[in-house]
């Protein structure tokens, strides 16, 4: 509101003077003073005159006075129009300032959003960096994970290693045993056949002494048998003698009580006596000598005997020795392998080292086994860190994207300092206009023109402003839309991304999976394999096969009945051609033939069965099975007995006895 | 036989049990022609699958392939039969020197509830024609046959399968350390026939 002041009365000329120089056309704004200019001292002079001037001046003055209240009119209406149009400014004005208000209340609303917004981005930040440390801890864990699997994985090869190293030395060692086993096999199958063939030349050479000895024990019986001879006529003339002593003793007798003469008799008898003695000497001889061959006969045997003995004590001996070498040759060995088997932990004996071996291959399968485990828990672990790398780059990319995001922010809110700054400074320029309009109404002629420019520069300003700030708003508020919806769309295909990525990995695997299955499976087609307890291979009894053989075999039969056919008519030609001849030879020719029509018999039955065999096996099942009489065999021996080989046997024999009978 | 409807090409049960059991018996004539184990001359030729096809005429194949058809059929149709293998075998020494394995899948639900399928017969024909070909150019990768061979067939079936009066139950007759190569499929959405043959290496071949 723009007030005016009237100015100090003053005189009339200065008055007008004052009022004289005409209002500026560009009608601006003149501030009024409560000290206003010195007037300056001409214009007073003017106003100086007569009576005549006095009417003149009151004609004048009255003109003024119209004028002036004409003017005052005016500028009471042009007061009143600039009351309206001040009035339509303060309410203007008080729009603008609700307006600024409101503008500031939404700046307040947005540096609060502002604040919200930068708390949730530093949030977002703070969670993202968390996460981020989170996962980059995760990776971290899993890198020791890995670390350590790998360190496992590496312990596990090296002692797998070591385990085949010691199978591979254990291997060898069992080799070098075998091997030297095997030498002391053959060096013992060596001596043994050193020993055999000692044992042969030494039975050899006893054969020889045993021939010789045997040479000797017939010349012994020889000279024996001659000595037993000589015993014989020694014993003989012995005996004659005896007889002779008696007759001598009984002619003595008898000549003795005659007391014939004795002196032809004497020299007889002494002559006999002495004959008598050296026939008693030899005898004693002979059987001294006979004593002394039974003697030497047992002395030989004993000899014999001895030396035998002798022989074998030496062989033995050789044999002792032999045997105490390869003894000492045994227990050096024994105890190398005892030596090797303390090397070895945990054998104590011999039957401990196919345990340990078994033990150590349990060891090697569980070693390859927890390998295996391991592999698997390192793809896990790889697949893990693949997903943690995952989230990683997620996480980077989220961190990227809240940067961005945060960015983007923060240079929105330079733009809203920005407005903030321009809208404050216009309201820091409504405020020094409004302040301007507060001040007095004095210079209400030239102020008002100056007013209405500046309310109107004022409205242009400040719908220029508000064009302006919309526009901002709007942009801002598209940009933001904007901005969500990429984040959104980042986010989820991010998202899918990820889910694709981790769809096609295990897709991946299951193909490669299902493609080993698959080979497996078609390698396992292929070849035939089949489950027996879902599955059973039948095969048709294959009639052609059947046929051949059963062709064969009755050409073979057939061959072999006319073969024996023709023995049968050559031997009946024979024993009709030579009937009588000998007993014997009918005897043998009729057995001959019982034979062979025992032969022809069973090659007949034979025959009969392979062609049965055939006709069964050829006949179709249908019509086969459509003739009553072998309906009812089936009934009764395979559906009610249950019993093929039955039916067959029950079909032959009737075939037999109606090829046969018939 | 095959009950279907040209315009609708509707498969039964029992169709498709016929259209494989026909198919192994061609393919059984092919092989054995293609590989030698039968004279040229005891086969003749007759149209089939669109292409010129060889049957045997010697009485006792064909009784023998025409007897494992119907077994295989009924087998077909009960849903238990899993796998047919022709076997090749050295007369001489026994030794199995080639498999033909013809796998089959059978659709349970056709089998449970009897519901019918529907396909083309041209493309089934199309798919039987494409193993055919296969059968018949095999010989440029398959090992010759220089002595003289017998073949077999063995039948892959369910466990609780009775056995017929005229089938043994058998081994396998595998061949170790074999080469495959995997043939064409044919599938009447009922039955499903993958097509494999094994043979010996060629290096024990080389090394024998």
């Amino acid at each position: 509101m723009i007030l005016r002041t009237p100015p100090p009365k003053k005189r009339r000329g200065e008055a007008i003077a004052a009022e004289s120089p005409p209002p500026p056309s560009d009608r601006r704004l003149v501030i009024y003073d409560h000290n206003p200019p010195p007037v300056p001292p001409d214009s007073s002079d003017q106003f100086l005159c007569t009576y005549q001037c006095r009417q003149m001046v009151k004609a004048d003055f009255v003109d003024a006075l119209t004028t002036a209240e004409k003017q005052l009119h005016d500028y009471q209406s042009k007061l009143e129009a600039l009351n309206q149009n001040l009035s339509k400014a303060e309410a203007e004005s008080k729009k603008f300032r609700d307006q600024f208000l409101y503008t500031e209340q939404e700046l307040v609303a947005a540096k609060r959003r502002e604040q919200v917004l930068q708390e949730q981005l530093l949030k977002e930040l703070n969670d993202s960096q968390q996460r981020f440390r989170k996962q980059l801890q995760s990776y971290n864990e899993l890198e020791l994970k890995l670390q350590n699997e790998m360190n496992l994985r590496e312990k596990a090869e090296s002692s797998a290693e070591s385990a085949d190293g010691k199978a591979t030395l254990l291997e060898r060692k069992l080799s070098q045993l075998s091997e030297s086993i095997e030498r002391e096999k053959r060096h013992l199958s060596d001596e043994l056949a050193q020993t055999k063939s000692e044992s042969k030349l030494s039975i050899s050479r006893i054969n020889a002494d045993l021939e010789r000895m045997k040479c000797k024990a017939k010349n012994a019986e020889e000279e024996s048998e001659l000595l037993k001879e000589q015993l014989e006529g020694v014993m003989k003339q012995f005996n004659e003698c005896l007889h002779q002593k008696s007759e001598v003793e009984k002619k003595l007798s008898s000549f003795t009580l005659q007391d014939v003469t004795p002196t032809e008799n004497n020299p007889l008898i002494k002559h006999l006596q002495e004959e008598l003695r050296n026939y008693e000497s030899e005898v004693q001889e002979a059987r001294k000598l006979k004593s002394s061959h039974e003697n030497i006969e047992l002395l030989k045997e004993k000899l014999l005997e001895e030396k035998g003995r002798k022989e074998r004590a030496e062989l033995q001996l050789s044999k002792l020795q032999e045997l105490q070498l390869s003894l000492n040759n045994l227990e050096n060995e024994l105890s190398s392998w005892k030596l090797m088997m303390k090397d070895i932990p945990g054998v104590s004996c011999h039957e401990d080292i196919p345990v340990k071996f078994a033990t150590l291959q349990k060891e090697v399968i569980d070693s390859t086994m927890k390998m295996g485990e391991a592999n698997a828990r390192l793809k896990q672990m790889e697949v893990s860190l693949d997903l943690a790398q995952l989230g990683k780059q997620n996480a980077e990319a989220e961190a990227a994207l809240a940067k961005e995001k945060a960015e983007v922010l923060k240079s929105e809110i330079k733009r809203i300092e920005l407005m903030l700054s321009m809208v404050t400074d216009e309201r820091d320029k409504f405020r020094s206009i409004i302040n301007e309009l507060k001040k007095p109404k004095n210079e209400e002629m030239t102020d008002e023109a100056a007013n209405m420019t500046i309310v109107q520069e004022l409205e242009l300003s400040l719908v220029n402003k508000e064009f302006v700030i919309k526009e901002l708003e709007n942009s801002l508020c598209q940009q933001k839309e904007l901005n969500d919806r990429q984040h959104n769309e980042i986010r989820l295909l991010n998202e899918r991304l990820n889910d694709e990525t981790r769809r096609i990995k295990s897709l991946e695997r299951e193909g490669d999976r299902l493609c080993s299955e698959i080979s497996l499976l078609e390698s396992k087609l292929g070849h035939g394999d089949f489950s027996s307890a879902n599955t059973k291979v039948l095969r048709m009894v294959n009639t052609l096969a059947l046929g051949n053989d059963a062709k064969q075999t009755i050409e073979a039969l057939q061959t072999e009945l006319q073969k024996t056919k023709e023995r049968l008519q050559a031997v009946e030609e024979l024993k009709s051609q030579s009937g009588d001849t000998g007993k014997l030879v009918d005897s043998y020719i009729s057995e001959k033939i019982l034979k062979l029509k025992e032969q022809i018999a069973t090659l007949e039955k034979r025959e009969e069965r392979v062609l049965t065999c055939i006709s069964l096996s050829t006949q179709q099942a249908n019509n086969y099975t459509s003739q009553p009489e072998i309906s009812r065999q089936i009934e009764i021996f395979i559906r009610k007995m249950n019993s093929i080989p039955a039916f067959t046997a029950n079909l032959t024999v009737e075939s037999f006895n109606r090829r046969t009978l018939s | 036989m095959v009950s279907r409807t040209v315009a609708k090409d509707i498969i039964t049960l029992r169709g498709s049990a016929a259209i494989v059991s026909e198919f192994f018996g061609y393919a059984a004539n092919s092989i054995l022609y293609n590989r030698g184990v039968y004279p040229e001359e005891s086969f003749v030729k007759v149209k089939k699958y669109g292409l010129p096809m060889l049957l045997t005429q010697d009485d006792g194949v064909k009784s023998f392939i025409s007897n494992l058809n119907a077994q295989l059929s009924e087998w077909l149709e009960a849903g238990k039969l899993q796998r047919v293998v022709l076997v090749i075998m050295s007369k001489a020494t026994g030794e199995v020197l080639e498999r033909w394995n013809f796998s089959i899948e059978t659709d349970n639900e056709v089998v449970e509830k009897g519901v019918s399928r529907e396909k083309s017969d041209k493309e089934i024909m199309r798919e039987i024609q494409a193993i055919m070909r296969q059968i018949a150019s095999s010989i440029t990768y398959l090992p010759c046959l220089d002595e003289p061979c017998v073949f077999d067939v063995l039948a892959y079936t369910d466990k609780d399968v009775a056995v017929p009066f005229t089938w043994i139950e058998s081994d396998a007759k595998l061949i170790a350390n074999p080469q495959m190569v995997k043939l064409h499929s044919f599938d009447t959405k009922i039955h499903k026939v993958d097509t494999l043959v094994s043979y010996k290496n060629d290096d024990e071949w080389e090394e024998q």
